[in-house]
């Protein structure tokens, strides 16, 4: 599925799924197939020419779910979908993963990719950096997680020279962020704050968003070789 | 047979093209109005065999726009707009695609143009009060041979294309070399040959030449058929010729076989470029 895909514009949705399933012999309902992609209304049986470009990549993933296949590459499947089509994607993922089939899920919206995948590779300058799941980049790359604590003065003296697992302080005037690789120790790390004599208004930990984990593996591969474009390209795996 | 599947839904939605019904449509009115002018002019001694003559001339001109309408988009068109990478997604070869778009478009430009030629007929029928019944039947299918063929030739451009735009050129082109020009260029051979323009009877090489198109073999083929169907109102191809008698190389199997490969040879050089071609 590209970004822009063009179908017969003189025929139905509905005529397109039955030429799928014509096509590939087998004998499913076609309406079936329409409501597993969303759509239910009388838009179905109208011609695609006037479909918007949600509708039509809705007909275009319909084709491919037609013979129940146990693998489906989807490639930007949510380009041109408001985020209810979105979600039903990332639904109709979720069911298909549900069912042992294996959905491969090319995607530059990390946020979806994070939402939707079991396991995720990463792609630079054509070659694999990285597959895991999203857990696993974290920790092997050790970038941890991050705890954000506002406060009401900057304090006088506060050190984590000795605290093992502490990878970055950065101190401001209401907040102090602190980069931990070891989850544990984040616990210590709030006490030290307090123990400085400031008063903690508020705690915020995060862990490395898919962004920052791609950021990271990106150029870390690229001080090895030459930069260039890049793309993810992730995995989602049934059992 | 996938490919029939494909022939379906050519057929389904050639039919929902509003524009080829118009033009359909236009053919058979104007084949019947050339077949009934000639009734306005007493001078001529009009018969309903030349009637079907002035039918089948308006095929010649008009059959082939029709099917190179019908089918030039065929594959170009679904190159232009992605849906060929949809349709060889699934299982279909690009032979089965070719053979199905062929097959598809061809029975619906088939079926048109001998729909038009009907009507032409009805209407000889009314103001002639006779039809050479058999001789009419045998001119509308070769009508829709003469469609097919050209389908034939248009869905080899359209394989041999990646675009509509150059679709159309080469159609446009081949269109006025084959219909409009082919007769001028023999025209001007038998200048070149004999030092003048053919007169009333004229070489078998002349004739064989005018008989290489698709459109000049139709052509042979209509005359030796409406001849044979009646004695004396129109001339024989052999009281044309210089020699008197028709060589085998003007026989309608030579006729046939020039029409027939007219429509093979495009779409076989269609076949062997579409199959080699990189989509992406």
């Amino acid at each position: 599925m590209g970004g822009c895909q063009g179908l017969y514009d003189r025929l139905s949705g509905r005529k397109h799924i039955q030429y799928a399933i014509d096509l590939k012999g087998t004998d499913e309902d076609p309406d079936e197939i329409l409501a597993q992609v969303g759509l239910t209304s009388d838009a179905v049986d109208r011609p695609v020419g006037g479909y918007s470009k949600g509708m039509t990549q809705r007909i275009v993933l319909g084709i491919a779910l037609v013979g129940d296949p146990d693998l489906l590459i989807l490639d930007e499947p949510s380009s041109g979908l408001d985020p209810n089509g979105v979600r039903q994607i990332r639904e109709l993922v979720d069911d298909l993963s549900d069912q042992g089939k294996t959905v491969f899920f090319s995607s530059h919206i990390l946020s979806q990719v994070e939402a939707v995948c079991d396991r995720v590779g990463i792609l630079n300058n054509g070659s694999l950096v990285a597959v895991d799941s999203i857990d696993g980049l974290r920790s092997s790359l050790g970038t941890g997680s991050t705890i954000t604590l506002s406060v009401d003065h900057r304090p006088d003296r506060l050190r984590f020279d000795d605290l093992a697992g502490v990878s970055n302080v950065v101190v401001d005037e209401e907040t102090i962020t602190v980069t931990v690789t070891d989850p544990a120790i984040k616990d210590d790390v709030i006490y030290r704050v307090r123990e400085s004599g400031v008063d903690i208004l508020d705690i915020v930990t995060r862990a490395p968003s898919l962004e920052e984990l791609f950021e990271a593996y990106t150029t870390m591969a690229a001080t090895g070789a030459q930069s260039g474009t890049m793309s993810i390209d992730t995995t989602e795996e049934g059992q | 047979m996938i490919w029939a599947t494909i022939a379906r839904k050519e057929i389904d939605d050639a039919i929902r093209s509003r524009m080829l019904w118009v033009i359909i449509a236009v053919f058979g009115v104007v084949s019947a109005f050339l077949s009934v002018i000639l009734s306005f002019v007493p001078e001529i001694g009009a018969s309903s065999t030349m009637a079907v003559t002035m039918a089948a001339q308006s095929a010649q001109t008009l059959g082939p726009i029709i099917a190179l309408i019908a089918a030039y988009l065929a594959i170009a068109g679904e190159r232009e707009s992605g849906s060929i990478k949809v349709l060889l997604g699934l299982p279909p070869s690009r032979g089965d695609v070719i053979l199905g778009k062929l097959i598809g478009r061809g029975l619906v430009v088939a079926a048109g143009l001998m729909a038009g030629f009907l009507i032409a007929g009805g209407v000889i029928l009314a103001v002639y009060g006779s039809i050479p019944l058999g001789a009419f039947v045998l001119t509308t299918l070769l009508t829709g041979l003469l469609g097919l063929v050209f389908v034939g030739i248009a869905v080899g451009i359209s394989a041999s294309t990646a675009t509509r735009a150059r679709a159309m050129t080469l159609s446009i082109g081949l269109y006025l070399v084959i219909v409009l020009f082919w007769d001028l260029f023999a025209q001007f051979a038998h200048l070149a040959v004999r030092g003048s323009f053919p007169g009333t009877t004229v070489p078998s090489w002349y004739v064989f030449l005018q008989s290489l198109s698709p459109v000049g073999a139709y052509d042979l083929l209509v005359t030796t058929v409406l001849a044979g169907a009646t004695t004396g109102t129109l001339p024989s191809l052999a009281t044309q010729l210089e020699a008197g008698i028709v060589p085998v190389f003007l026989s309608s199997g030579a006729m046939l076989s020039i029409l027939v490969l007219w429509g093979l040879v495009p779409l076989m050089v269609g076949y062997l470029r579409f199959s080699r071609t990189d989509l992406a």
